[in-house]
């Protein structure tokens, strides 16, 4: 009965966190990264375009597009705009200041690189791609099923 | 040594103080093919040019906090460097430019600058005109430019922008500004601007704000000066303007007063005059944004320093449709009517305009 009861509570532990890590977006740097927290508004006016700087230093924000859900999480969670205003600010942006469109990549390895590459660097994932990556940090969580 | 290459040289020197920062840079080119018709024409001068096929370029080239931005105009009618700064993130909220710049007591052109993808209408009001278009306020200046936001009243935002430069001369040909491709400042004189506004909140374009400037325009060359031996105009602004940006709707408006002074040896001649408009668009489904502006002004008849510009709009009331047929693509009718200093036409204009990438 004990034995059972073990097996039991240790699947439930192994499943428990695995199901809302799997349907989490999570804002990300590299290990060496001055980043140790960032407020939801500094989130939305680094993807924007606008300059952020941490002790000095300004961030380069990474857009993750490796997955279209990804996409509509950072148009109504990160930017809370549409895909054309959004595109229309970031051209003013350009326009107005010279402001740097966030680079753009199409896979998680190629985000992971970047960040480890780069410590400016600043991005968002899936917690599920993480896994135990000790290049890459996790600043908070950003959205969550 | 032109102030160009000053300004390349001097990103390169600043670029160690950036160091472990990429190079990074941006690229956007806004090309626009615009054909005008005039009719009901009773003016001497309306249109300088009946068609126009332009690219607007503009690049910016960051390491760090340094930045070289840029954008050139090419059109069938003219090549310039319109803006060439470069730039220093002071702070995050604060940037300190050096080079050319579009001052920024011009709403409109501070705003919008010369990509016409990026504004509505097809032409620009009157008082924001380019000076090679038949402007009468100075738009180029070759000096500093400090912008600048900061929180106040809680989580309202204070915007300011100060600026102090070489600024245009008077011409035979209209206001003509510092040239950085073929530098002459022998007769440029310095002028200054300042530019605060208060809006609601960090990412909104509404708010309302106050304006001054002030320039000495030197004159060379005129054939027929409204004052016999005219040397310079002192030229003082102060203006207010106010923007409402909802998501279906916005509304523009401003207006500039102008206090102007004619001087020669012997004699000098003081005068005043406004200048304003109000532009709304309302954004309906289908991507079509429907516009309207009207443009008037105070007492520009009898001022002496707009006798020298034949293209002076007394009057205009403009409408239009703008559709977005596609991504970054937009085709653009315009209809309006004029009354200059000297009579009146009407004009039809059809655009089409994109950016890419």
């Amino acid at each position: 009965m004990r034995r059972l009861l073990a097996i039991v509570l240790t699947l439930l532990l192994a499943a428990a966190p695995a199901r809302p890590a799997s349907h989490t977006v999570v804002l990300v740097v590299g290990a060496d990264s001055p980043v140790s927290e960032m407020d939801s508004v500094t989130v939305r006016k680094l993807f924007l375009g606008l300059p952020v700087l941490v002790n000095g230093r300004l961030l380069h924000p990474l857009r993750n597009r490796s997955d279209p859900l990804l996409d509509e999480i950072f148009f109504q969670q990160i930017v809370a705009m549409s895909q054309p205003s959004y595109d229309r600010q970031i051209l003013i942006g350009v326009n107005r200041q010279g402001w740097l469109r966030p680079t753009e990549f199409y896979s998680e390895a190629s985000v992971e690189a970047a960040l480890t590459a780069d410590p400016n660097a600043v991005s968002f994932m899936w917690q599920r791609d993480i896994g135990h990556n000790p290049g890459i940090r996790v600043i908070r969580v950003l959205w969550s099923d | 040594m032109r102030v160009s290459y000053l300004l390349i040289a001097g990103l390169l020197l600043c670029s160690p103080l950036a160091r472990g920062d990429p190079w990074q840079y941006e690229f956007l080119f806004m090309p626009s093919a615009q054909a005008v018709g005039t009719f009901n024409r009773t003016a001497p001068i309306t249109e300088i040019v009946p068609q126009v096929v332009q690219v607007d370029t503009l690049f910016s080239i960051q390491r760090g906090a340094f930045k070289l931005f840029g954008e050139y105009l090419l059109s069938d009618h003219e090549g310039d460097l319109e803006r060439f700064q470069l730039g220093w993130q002071a702070s995050q909220d604060t940037v300190i430019w050096i080079g050319r710049y579009h001052q920024p007591t011009s709403i409109w052109n501070h705003d919008h600058h010369h990509g016409q993808y990026l504004q509505t209408s097809i032409s620009r009001p009157f008082l924001d005109e380019w000076e090679d278009l038949g402007g009468i306020l100075p738009q180029h200046f070759t000096g500093m430019l400090i912008e600048s936001s900061h929180q106040a009243f809680g989580s309202w935002r204070l915007r300011t922008a100060i600026a102090g430069g070489l600024a245009p001369i008077l011409t035979p040909d209209g206001l003509e500004p510092f040239d950085l491709l073929h530098p002459d400042s022998k007769h440029h004189q310095v002028g200054f601007q300042a530019r605060a506004s208060l809006h609601p909140g960090e990412f909104t374009e509404t708010g309302f704000g106050l304006l001054v400037a002030t320039d000495e325009l030197p004159t060379i060359g005129l054939a027929q000066p409204p004052l016999p031996g005219l040397d310079h105009v002192d030229l003082k602004l102060f203006g207010a303007f106010g923007i409402y940006a909802a998501s279906d709707w916005s509304v523009l408006a401003t207006w500039y007063h102008a206090n102007t002074q004619l001087c020669s040896p012997i004699e000098t001649i003081n005068g005043s005059f406004g200048v304003g408009y109000v532009e709304a668009e309302r954004r309906l489904p289908h991507d079509l944004t429907p516009f309207l502006r009207w443009e008037v002004s105070d007492n520009a008849g009898n001022n002496a320093y707009l006798k020298l510009f034949p293209m002076m709009t007394r009057q205009r009331d403009v409408v239009g449709l703008r559709w977005d047929f596609m991504p970054r693509q937009a085709l653009t009718v315009q209809l309006s009517g004029t009354n200059t200093l000297e009579g009146h036409f009407s004009d039809i204009r059809i655009q089409w305009s994109a950016a890419f990438p």
